[in-house]
């Protein structure tokens, strides 16, 4: 049980490392959003899981696991309506998606 | 007028630091506070009042006083905002905008022009933010009853676990603005109107008063929760800790109207008809 914890905390450790390069790294906001959602519902669901597995199976603790089970999946209905509802702000205050510059045109 | 009132701060701040320096030093061990009080509420918190929280016990039970007025302060609050934003003047723009439901077409009706009804086939939008946004709403919808439910936990639980009035009346509150922020103001208006939050904020207040004075009508001290146990029919150590959980549910009711007030003028800038 314990080895499993571990590799789901590790898949969640590479999955926060990678959203985190993802925000520092993409060009613009919508492409930042991308990862930045990811990183709430998935990265959470492996590292908050495996701490619910540890407390539900290592601790003997159903109820407390429980409540963190519940916290999952709030998580994972509001955390990408958030990232929608960002996104949708953006768009609706007139932000134009990044393009990849063209190599005919002069770069300004 | 400012520098009146900027030299009578400055006075009153002087005063407030002198008589600072007349308290002991912070965490002084030999302190009143630390050698007496302190000592007396972990040991005796227990069997006075059969309250595992000891924060909540001291909060509500040994302190009722303060809690009493940070609630009054709380509505005083509410009541200051109303009065420094709310505007009855007429100043909305000569149009509307409609949206015809079941074709996406927004109209745009002058004053002249008859306004229609809200209905399923015509809906009010707002001028500058015009959310038609289904999964927000949907998530709205979905979400607003468990935050309800685990505010009122909040409240319940507050004897046991972190929480009381304060924050689970702000958690509801939340829940409000929540709603109004996903549909528009006028929606959360049509829930629950200013004149039900002001109604509600005071009465949260009386809840508590009421309580003391109830206290004080069976015989004993402003606040003291043991004088209702022959009327809610137990010992006056479990009468103490129900009158914990009364006094909580009427911070809870206060701080959850003030925090809706809050929202509605700050949204609208005190003029309630389009928000955010």
């Amino acid at each position: 049980m314990n080895i499993f914890i571990t590799l789901l905390l590790i898949c969640g450790l590479i999955f926060f490392t990678g959203g985190t390069l993802g925000i520092l790294r993409f060009p613009d906001f919508y492409s930042r959003l991308h990862p930045a959602g990811k990183l709430d519902t998935f990265g959470l669901v492996t590292t908050v899981g495996a701490l619910a597995l540890y407390i539900a199976f290592v601790q003997g603790l159903f109820l407390t696991a429980l409540k963190i089970g519940l916290i999952i999946v709030f998580v994972f209905i509001t955390s990408p309506t958030a990232t929608h509802a960002i996104v949708d702000a953006g768009v609706r205050a007139g932000l134009k998606p990044w393009t990849k510059p063209s190599s005919g045109e002069d770069q300004t | 007028m400012r520098i009146v009132g900027l030299i009578l701060v400055v006075i009153l701040g002087s005063v407030l630091f002198y008589g600072s320096l007349a308290f002991p030093p912070w965490g002084d061990p030999a302190s009143p506070a630390s050698s007496h009080l302190s000592p007396y509420y972990i040991e005796k918190a227990m069997e006075d009042t059969s309250v595992p929280n000891l924060v909540t016990a001291v909060l509500a039970d040994y302190r009722g006083y303060d809690t009493m007025f940070e609630t009054i302060v709380i509505f005083a609050a509410g009541i200051a905002c109303i009065v420094l934003l709310r505007t009855f003047k007429e100043t909305e723009s000569g149009s509307r905008l409609y949206r015809h439901i079941p074709t996406g077409i927004t109209l745009k009706i002058d004053k002249k022009g008859r306004f229609p009804e809200d209905s399923v086939v015509f809906e009010r939008i707002d001028s500058h933010w015009v959310p038609h946004d289904l999964i927000v709403k949907t998530t709205c919808r979905l979400i607003v009853p468990f935050i309800q439910i685990f505010a009122l936990y909040v409240i319940a639980h507050g004897h046991h676990s972190p929480g009381g009035g304060f924050q689970g009346g702000v958690i509801l509150g939340a829940a409000m603005i929540i709603y109004a922020i996903a549909f528009n103001l006028r929606s959360a208006i049509r829930r629950m109107s200013e004149r039900s939050a002001v109604m509600l904020s005071s009465l949260g207040v009386f809840i508590y008063a009421g309580t003391g004075a109830l206290c004080m009508l069976f015989g004993l001290n402003y606040l003291d929760y043991s004088a209702l146990a022959g009327l809610l029919g137990v010992d006056p150590v479990t009468a103490r800790s129900h009158g914990i959980l009364i006094v909580e549910i009427g911070v809870g009711i206060a701080v959850m109207a003030v925090i809706v007030t809050l929202y509605y003028n700050l949204a609208s800038a005190g003029r309630h008809d389009e928000g955010l």
